[in-house]
């Protein structure tokens, strides 16, 4: 409908397009920053390990058979692995719900001086399958197990 | 952590956002078409 | 299509004519598959292995997903149109398409977000699947407002036009994310070599996929309608204003 706005309004509505053309941009650099990576995986670790203290994202699976709660229990122990390198992680804190043995994860955290990855927060990431639980029970009873690692 | 919830507010906001969608549009499109009935019969 | 037919939908009456005849069915059809799928998704599909129930969520999110992206390519396309081959309803189908395809972005992000809590545990991370798609919802609110440039409609639409076209960039980065970068979100479950999600929980999703489709369609049919008829409006108040003149 033709309605006449005034000039204000058209000049307000310009200036919202900029600036969601500028947040769109702002948005995109800041959060893909370099690499547009989200994570490191343990062999990008291994090859460049960063420094003591410096807060990373790593990522990878839990290595089955690596989790453990040693001592009083309050403190979880796991090992990352991409299949080429491997981290043993600790943290103390919620765990996803998803967290388990052959399944991803994403620990945000530092290394300490021993070179142990301490991990302030998890998340757990999941992989494309879907499918209903008795599938996977079947699979894993011949001997292909859904997630391996 | 409870699944339920989650699945609700999912639902609910879909159902609300394609709902007014469908609402919004359908109503604007009947008051434009009536308009030009209306102004052929004058 | 003939290109004689391409001409026939050029001509906006026929196009009208058309829309009208057709936005029926599409509604009816789209609710139709849309609440199969949903009700098959929420009641009879089985839980997932790793998630449970929240596996549920995907008959909304990855529709929407689907669609947003999809309409988004289909309003670059007709601002191309109207840039290059000066169709007519090109611009008008620009202006339909926009606050469609936002909302099902919006519907994807949400419903997105809703699903990362309880799952991966977190509301959202800036990773480059995520984030494309919040920059494809800003694009299309860009694209609404500069086409509500009253003052100078031609030049707003232009914009928006140059807007949606510079904005198709984003559309590889949305799908090839996943595989490219590291990122939270997992890759696509459903590639051209096939899917790795269950046949019970695909058919659901394939349904409620052609429920979102033809709802989207038939939206975009009422708004070129209801677009179509103002355009007509407006002409007609000019011409008689120009004949009391």
């Amino acid at each position: 409908m033709a309605v006449a706005k005034p000039k204000q309004q058209r000049l307000v509505l310009a200036l919202a397009a900029v600036a969601v053309l500028a947040a769109a941009g702002v948005i995109a650099s800041f959060a893909l920053q370099d690499t547009a990576a989200y994570f490191k995986a343990p062999a990008d670790i291994a090859a460049s390990p960063p420094a003591p203290g410096q807060t990373i994202r790593l990522g990878g699976l839990v290595k089955t058979g690596t989790v453990t709660r040693p001592g009083d229990g309050l403190e979880l122990h796991f090992i990352v692995t991409d299949m080429k390198a491997d981290t043993n992680v600790t943290y103390r804190g919620l765990v996803p719900d998803l967290f388990r043995e052959g399944q991803g994860v994403i620990a945000t955290g530092s290394f300490d001086a021993q070179g142990v990855f301490r991990a302030q927060e998890l998340l757990a990431k999941h992989d494309e399958k879907y499918m209903p639980p008795e599938v996977a029970k079947a699979l894993e009873k011949q001997g292909h197990p859904v997630n391996a690692s | 952590m409870p699944h339920l919830p989650f699945i609700i507010a999912a639902y609910t906001f879909t159902l609300v956002a394609l709902g007014g969608l469908l609402v919004w549009s359908l109503t604007r499109m009947r008051r434009a078409e009536r308009a030009l009935e209306d102004g052929e019969r004058n | 299509m003939a290109a004689s037919d391409l001409h026939a939908l050029a001509n906006p009456l026929r196009f009208q004519r058309l829309a009208t005849a057709l936005t029926p069915w599409l509604l009816a059809l789209g609710l139709g598959f849309l609440f199969v799928g949903l009700w098959q998704g929420l009641f009879v599909a089985p839980d997932d292995y790793l998630q449970g129930k929240t596996v549920r969520i995907m008959y909304v999110h990855v529709p929407a997903a689907w669609f947003a992206s999809g309409g988004y390519l289909g309003m670059a396309i007709a601002a191309l149109s109207a840039r290059i081959w000066r169709h007519p309803l090109a611009d008008l189908a620009v202006r339909a398409i926009a606050p469609v395809g936002a909302t099902f972005a919006a519907i994807c992000l949400v419903t997105g977000s809703i699903w990362g809590r309880p799952t991966w545990g977190t509301w959202w991370v800036w990773d480059g699947r995520l984030t494309s798609m919040l920059v494809l919802f800003l694009l299309y609110l860009g694209v609404i407002a500069l086409t509500h440039l009253h003052e100078d409609r031609a030049r707003g639409l232009k914009m928006a036009g140059y807007l949606a076209i510079v904005g198709t960039i984003n559309l590889p980065i949305i799908k090839f994310s996943v595989e490219w970068w590291n990122t939270l979100h997992q890759p696509a479950s459903i590639r051209l070599s096939g899917s790795s999600i269950h046949p019970d929980m695909l058919q659901p999703l394939l349904l409620s996929a052609v429920g979102f489709l033809l709802l989207f369609a038939a939206i975009v049919l009422v708004r070129m309608r209801t677009l179509i008829a103002e355009q007509r409006l407006e002409a007609r108040a000019l011409r008689r204003a120009a004949r009391a003149g």
